[in-house]
């Protein structure tokens, strides 16, 4: 458990127009907020503007009630899953999963041990030794997942993370990611425009 | 967004590409401006010398994308079209004669045909075709396999015969790849150098390059030089205009059905006759090279490849002593293009869009008119490099750096930069997070672009004649020395070498082919 609670207080995001009206949320640990929207309203900017790439408008983002503001994007440790899996391709899948821990300082012995309890959890263990360029959509997906959640990051990001997949693989992953965020605790925030995926998954949602 | 963050070391790394195309490109040819701009230059626009020898490769330019498009049109037919076994082989065969060294390949003709045709304007146009059909049969066939078959099988039930079906409805949609192929043919045709020293009679044959070549080194006239580099500039973008007027502004075509199975007899028999005739034209001058190396008149022989170290056979300077400079030249140019071509990669991911276009200026520009610049820049004052050996390196890289940009920048624009950002919320540091979003690219590209301007520089023929002494000539030029000797000794002797470049320049390009292909690159 992390036990951190994101809190957004008066949060404006955008580019030079804000996108939203004023922003207040917060997620605690475990919890799952998904953000409902149809495309262009903003959904994939607030995860970026969350995970430091835009800056915002106004307002404030604190983790743990401390603020995030100048806080670099590789400081936050804050997990982001897009829609396209984005595995580095020259790594090993365990490499990949480890990415995070060798970051944060850990040996690669550490990373390796973790990264293959990931990836027996996520079921691929009988992979390891594929590229990534060999795998599914669905596999890939998982390893992503697998990737954002191996360093225990303070706050879970997924930009409709498995849209692109066929109902049935992404129903599975939906489900995976919910068993996940509720064993470690992870704060979790979700976007997507399905609204059965909001039903499936969410502890609360959000639309605007 | 991702040039905002962009690890602080490398946001202003474009500058350092952006200076060296300033000094050692723009630098050079305003020097050359400057130097050749007078009334003597402007009146050998009143002579007729110049005029003449346009319109004579014009000529020989329209004969040599005729007889390319006769030849490659169907090869390309036949390989993006159909799926059978050993199509790859063919492409890649198809292929070779494109990067063969010039001097090469018309050592090649000259000893395929002996005595039986004549050097002459015959024979260029027939090396220029057989150099170009890769250029026709990779561009044309990559639109080929767009088409949709569906639209012939269309006209055919309206009535039209297999003759109308390709004329009325494949030829002109295929227009647009046909215009550009053809624009590229007639340009390398116009400015060709290697081909008409070696094959060309000197009267009906000449080019504006060999003018340029000949002014600068033998009569030192560089108003001609410089009349004859502004005549064939204003020439090849006037192509390059009448090129992009003609080609329609139709959208990218989606449709990619595959290629078909080949059915009926008829078909396989003319898939089989084309990718004979593809395998004889394409072979036949480098088996001829082959042969020339290992015998005499006394029969098979190795004595020309013993006899490689000595002097005494040829009386112009030892070949291997200039296989020793060429390759030389060649890693000095490789790990210049290295540099650059790192260089270019930064200025493609952080959009200095003006940097590449500073980077593609070399392809308007002659070989022997970029050699000519930097001779005259950087041959006195602060910055005299002749006694460094740099000057060939230098000129050789950026002649490379075009093809460098064609092959890296897909590479490039393939990385998605949320990769990046991936690795940062990863707790990556901003430096750990680019090397692991970009550097496996930014690598191959290093050592493709070295790869790619080794092979330049190994087969160059027009900058290093003028750059370089003439006691210590690189292969071509050797080569070409060597053919203009009298003698079966001096022949042998140049088509060892020939077999020599050839080899390592194969060996060159599959390393950079390998390198480009990897998939960790998508």
């Amino acid at each position: 458990m992390t036990g951190l609670i994101l809190q957004v207080n008066d949060l404006m995001i955008g580019y030079e127009e804000a996108l939203t009206p004023a922003l207040n949320f917060s997620v605690g640990p475990g919890e799952i907020l998904v953000v409902v929207g149809d495309s262009g309203c903003g959904k994939s900017t607030l995860l970026s503007t969350l995970a430091g790439v835009n800056p915002p408008l106004s307002g404030e983002i604190l983790l743990g009630g401390k603020s995030l503001s100048g806080v670099p994007i590789h400081k936050r440790n804050i997990g982001l899953v897009f829609q396209e899996p984005l595995l580095f391709p020259h790594l090993s899948l365990i490499d990949n999963i480890g990415y995070a821990l060798r970051s944060s300082g850990e040996s690669h012995s550490a990373a390796r041990i973790r990264a293959t309890e990931l990836l027996d959890w996520v079921g691929l263990s009988e992979i390891a030794g594929q590229k990534t360029w060999q795998l599914s959509g669905g596999q890939a997906g998982r390893i992503a997942l697998a990737r954002a959640i191996a360093a225990k990051p303070n706050v879970l990001l997924l930009d409709e993370p498995y849209s692109a997949l066929d109902p049935g693989t992404r129903l599975r992953l939906l489900a995976d990611v919910k068993n996940l965020v509720t064993r470690e605790g992870i704060p979790t925030i979700h976007v997507t425009h399905d609204r059965s995926e909001a039903e499936l998954l969410a502890t609360r949602t959000l639309t605007w | 967004m991702l040039a905002q963050h962009l690890p602080r070391g490398l946001k202003w790394l474009w500058v350092f590409p952006a200076i060296l195309f300033l000094m050692f490109l723009i630098y050079p040819i305003i020097k050359l401006a400057v130097t050749a701009w007078s009334t003597e230059m402007l009146n050998e626009f009143t002579d007729s010398t110049v005029w003449r020898v346009a319109l004579l490769a014009s000529g020989q330019a329209v004969l040599s994308v005729a007889l390319s498009l006769l030849i490659g049109i169907p090869i390309a037919r036949v390989l993006f079209n159909y799926h059978f076994r050993g199509r790859g082989i063919i492409l890649a065969l198809v292929t070779v004669p494109f990067v063969l060294p010039t001097v090469v390949v018309a050592l090649g003709f000259r000893s395929l045909f002996g005595d039986v045709v004549p050097n002459g304007l015959l024979l260029v146009v027939l090396a220029h075709a057989y150099i170009n059909i890769a250029v026709i049969v990779r561009l044309v066939g990559a639109q080929w396999s767009t088409l949709d078959p569906r639209m012939e099988v269309t006209a055919a039930t309206l009535g039209a015969n297999p003759f109308r079906v390709f004329t009325s409805i494949t030829l002109p949609a295929l227009r647009n790849s046909i215009v550009l192929a053809a624009s590229v043919v007639f340009i390398f045709s116009f400015s060709s150098l290697g081909i008409v020293v070696v094959l060309g009679d000197g009267s009906s044959t000449r080019t504006l390059e060999q003018v340029l070549l000949r002014s600068t080194s033998v009569l030192l006239d560089f108003p001609a030089a410089f009349a004859a580099a502004i005549l064939q500039l204003v020439v090849v973008s006037l192509v390059f205009v009448i090129s992009a007027r003609m080609s329609r502004n139709e959208p990218r075509a989606k449709v990619v059905l595959g290629r078909k199975q080949i059915s009926g007899r008829k078909s396989m028999w003319s898939v089989r006759l084309t990718c004979l005739v593809a395998m004889i034209v394409v072979i036949s001058p480098i088996a001829s090279i082959l042969w020339a190396s290992i015998s005499s008149s006394g029969g098979i022989t190795l004595q020309w490849w013993s006899e490689l170290a000595s002097t005494s056979n040829t009386r112009i300077g030892s070949p291997i002593a200039a296989l020793g400079r060429s390759l030389g030249l060649a890693l000095g140019t490789a790990v210049l293009a290295a540099v650059l071509g790192g260089a270019i990669a930064i200025a493609v991911m952080s959009k200095k869009g003006f940097v590449v276009s500073l980077a593609l200026i070399p392809l308007g520009i002659s070989a022997v008119t970029l050699g000519l610049g930097i001779l005259l820049a950087f041959s006195r004052g602060p910055l005299d490099l002749r006694g460094t050996g740099a000057l060939i390196p230098i000129t050789h890289a950026l002649i490379a750096v075009p093809i460098v940009v064609a092959v890296a920048t897909p590479s490039l624009r393939n990385v998605d930069p949320r990769r990046y950002f991936v690795a940062l919320t990863l707790g990556a540091a901003p430096m750990r997070a680019w090397w692991t979003a970009f550097g496996t690219v930014f690598g191959g590209v290093m050592l493709a672009a070295g790869g790619l301007a080794a092979a330049v520089s190994l087969g160059e023929f027009g900058a290093a004649t003028l750059l370089s002494r003439t006691d210590s000539p690189t292969v071509p030029i050797q080569i070409a020395r060597l053919l203009s000797k009298p003698g079966e000794s001096a022949f042998a002797t140049a088509a060892v070498l020939s077999v020599i470049l050839m080899f390592i320049t194969m060996t060159l390009l599959l390393i950079v082919d390998k390198i480009a292909s990897r998939k960790v690159f998508t």
